[in-house]
């Protein structure tokens, strides 16, 4: 539940409940000063109806008030109780039923007791409260929704600040960087502001200085590792050497290609993301891979792979160098993680590349293999491929998928839209 | 050939050393930017390796100031630096090719014999090993003067062993001289002993002698003996 609604539901619910308590009240105070009248009024009726008994001995005539009806009936004793309460009652001068206040008192007439029963009808006082009711409550009501709907203009408004803030957080990106200050004169949001800047400012120069240390590490090592290699190739020269260091010497020379393999992995990666790899040019995909596959050629022969393509005339806009980069990881991928007698297929429609190859029968995890250092444990790559390709993707602005639809693992690029 | 070797890592400057004077060469080493700087101004060189991050100056500027001097030195610029704009602005200033490190001796031997064949023999450029002829412009292979077809890899590779004749050459090195950064797929070191395998036929079928003969299985040799 978001911050509004809740505050506006703890808001309504004190509302009505407020309203309704004083409207309870407000209604019972009235009534209460309405049925006060009446009663004062029963209290002179009767004294008038005594007087004239007293005076005329017989009972005075039927008051000229619509609402007030007197009924008297013989009683056998005289008390001086009176009695008030509410009631129905047949009103026969207006021919109905109403809702009435009635007094009940003996009186004695021509030496009879007699009982008094005074009605005083509530139907206009009914209305009475009733209108003065709502005269009051409905602009009450009315100004409650206005104060509500005014309270959500003011809170979005006031919070307009933090909404800005939390949108960048979201679409905060550490390779784009660029937190933009937003203006505010609210203290609380001027320190989550200057936080979070801080924070964004910290978290990019972190970030530099770790693609900093990679790409000073790997250069350093390329010196060493050009050493090695050198030397290896003069030990190779060497005509004393026994069976078992030729082996050995072997070894080294896998050990020192993957070690520089790797080495230029990483630095292609830091490359990739600084953007050093020239400008954006026409290619054909079709044409470039095409003279891939020539290339793989020994490799795909090997394994009895069979590539099926479907090409159309697709010509999109790329770096030229990152393409055939890429191109490069899809094939050594596909034929790498194939199996002897398998198959690729390689499509480009509509500016759409899909790869396919058959490997494994497994589906492989998605959110896993893009990730640096991530291998199949049969597999005799550096785990970097895949990383470079989605880092390509990345800064080219091809999208990229992986999917598997037995028996096919396959990778879909969009390349142009 | 006369060869200055301008690599401030002792190591590395050596084995290169070593290396090429095997096959021959006369080589010197400078080993800082003003040492560098005084011979190229004073001596004249066949070829030139200019590593381009030495301690006290910059690779590049080297190449300036042999440029200003009207000098044709072959210059092969070898660096850790694999940036795209330091190779086209070293190509640009007339460095004739641009090898990252690490790189294989017989790599770099191969392209040094190259470029100076290239700056010699301006109009036929024909190098022979006994019965075996290679057309470097038309690219073609003969053997007793009847051409013999190769394919392109295998031609590029039997030009890359006779550049490199009397040395022994691993798979690693002859796989990435191939396949450049592709050489790491695990069974390349098998096409090299099939295209091998391939390049002997052609060459015996043609009346020619074997001259490749495997080293301790982890390379090849092309020697007359």
């Amino acid at each position: 539940m978001n911050l509004f609604a809740k505050y506006n539901r703890i808001l309504l619910l004190a509302l009505v409940t407020g309203l309704l308590a004083v409207g309870i009240l407000f209604y019972q105070a009235l009534n209460y000063t309405l049925n006060g009248k009446i009663e004062e009024n029963l209290h002179e009726e009767l004294t008038e109806v005594k007087d004239y008994t007293h005076v005329k001995n017989i009972v005075p005539a039927p008051s000229e008030d619509l609402n007030l009806v007197i009924e008297y009936s013989p009683a056998k004793t005289i008390s001086n109780k009176k009695t008030i309460g509410d009631t129905t009652f047949y009103n026969p001068r207006k021919r109905q039923t109403e809702y009435a206040r009635y007094l009940k008192a003996d009186v004695e007439i021509n030496g009879k007791p007699t009982h008094v029963l005074i009605f005083n009808s509530k139907d206009a006082q009914t209305r009475r409260v009733q209108l003065i009711f709502w005269a009051i409550i409905i602009p009450v009501i009315i100004l409650c929704g206005l104060l509500a709907l005014l309270n959500r203009y003011l809170l979005l408004k006031l919070w307009l600040p933090f909404h800005q803030i939390l949108n960048q957080i979201k679409g905060f990106n550490i390779k784009r960087g660029n937190y933009q200050a937003i203006n505010t004169d609210i203290n609380e949001f001027k320190q989550l502001n200057d936080a979070v800047r801080q924070m964004t400012v910290q978290i990019e120069d972190d970030f530099k200085e770790i693609k900093l240390f990679t790409e000073n590490a790997s250069h350093e090592m390329m010196t060493p590792i050009a050493i090695i290699n050198s030397k290896l190739d003069t030990l190779l020269q060497s005509k004393t050497l026994a069976e078992n260091d030729s082996q050995a010497l072997l070894d080294l020379y896998k050990a020192t290609t993957r070690l520089s393999k790797i080495n230029q992995s990483l630095l292609l990666l830091v490359k990739i993301d600084h953007n050093l790899l020239g400008e954006k040019e026409e290619l054909n995909p079709a044409e470039l891979i095409k003279q891939k596959i020539d290339n793989f050629q020994e490799l795909i022969s090997q394994r009895n792979i069979q590539v099926h393509c479907d090409f159309d005339g697709t010509t999109i806009s790329g770096n030229k160098y990152q393409f055939d980069i890429l191109l490069n990881n899809l094939f050594s991928n596909a034929i790498r993680h194939n199996k002897p007698g398998g198959e690729i297929h390689i499509s480009v429609k509509n500016g759409l590349l899909n790869f396919e190859n058959t490997g494994n029968a497994d589906a492989l995890s998605e959110s896993q293999i893009f990730e640096r250092f991530y291998k199949d444990p049969q597999s005799d790559g550096v785990g970097l491929g895949l990383a470079i390709l989605k880092q390509i993707c990345i800064k080219q602005g091809y999208s990229l998928r992986y999917y598997f639809r037995l028996p096919m693992h396959g990778f879909e690029l969009q390349l142009a839209h | 050939m006369k060869i200055l070797i301008v690599e401030d890592e002792p190591d590395l400057s050596s084995a290169i050393k070593d290396y090429l004077t095997s096959e021959g060469n006369l080589c010197e080493t400078a080993f800082t930017y003003d040492a560098a700087y005084q011979k190229i101004s004073l001596y004249s060189y066949d070829c030139i390796l200019l590593d381009l991050m030495l301690p006290d100056g910059d690779g590049l500027k080297l190449l300036k100031h042999l440029k200003s001097l009207q000098k044709t030195e072959g210059v092969v610029i070898i660096s850790a630096r694999n940036a795209l704009d330091d190779r086209i602005v070293g190509l640009n200033l007339g460095a004739d090719d641009y090898l990252i490190k690490p790189f294989h001796l017989s790599e770099l031997n191969a392209r040094i014999a190259a470029i100076i064949r290239r700056k010699n023999n301006q109009h036929s450029n024909v190098l022979n090993f006994n019965e075996i002829g290679i057309d470097l412009n038309a690219k073609t292979v003969t053997v007793n003067w009847h051409e013999v077809h190769f394919t392109r890899k295998e031609y590029d590779l039997l030009l890359y062993f006779i550049y490199n004749k009397s040395k022994a050459i691993s798979k690693s090195a002859a796989a990435e001289h191939l396949w450049g950064d592709d050489a790491d797929m695990a069974d390349s070191f098998d096409f090299i002993y099939t295209h091998i395998k391939n390049i002997r036929k052609k060459l015996s079928d043609a009346g020619a002698k074997d001259y490749f003969h495997s080293v301790y299985g982890v390379g090849y040799r092309f020697s007359d003996v």
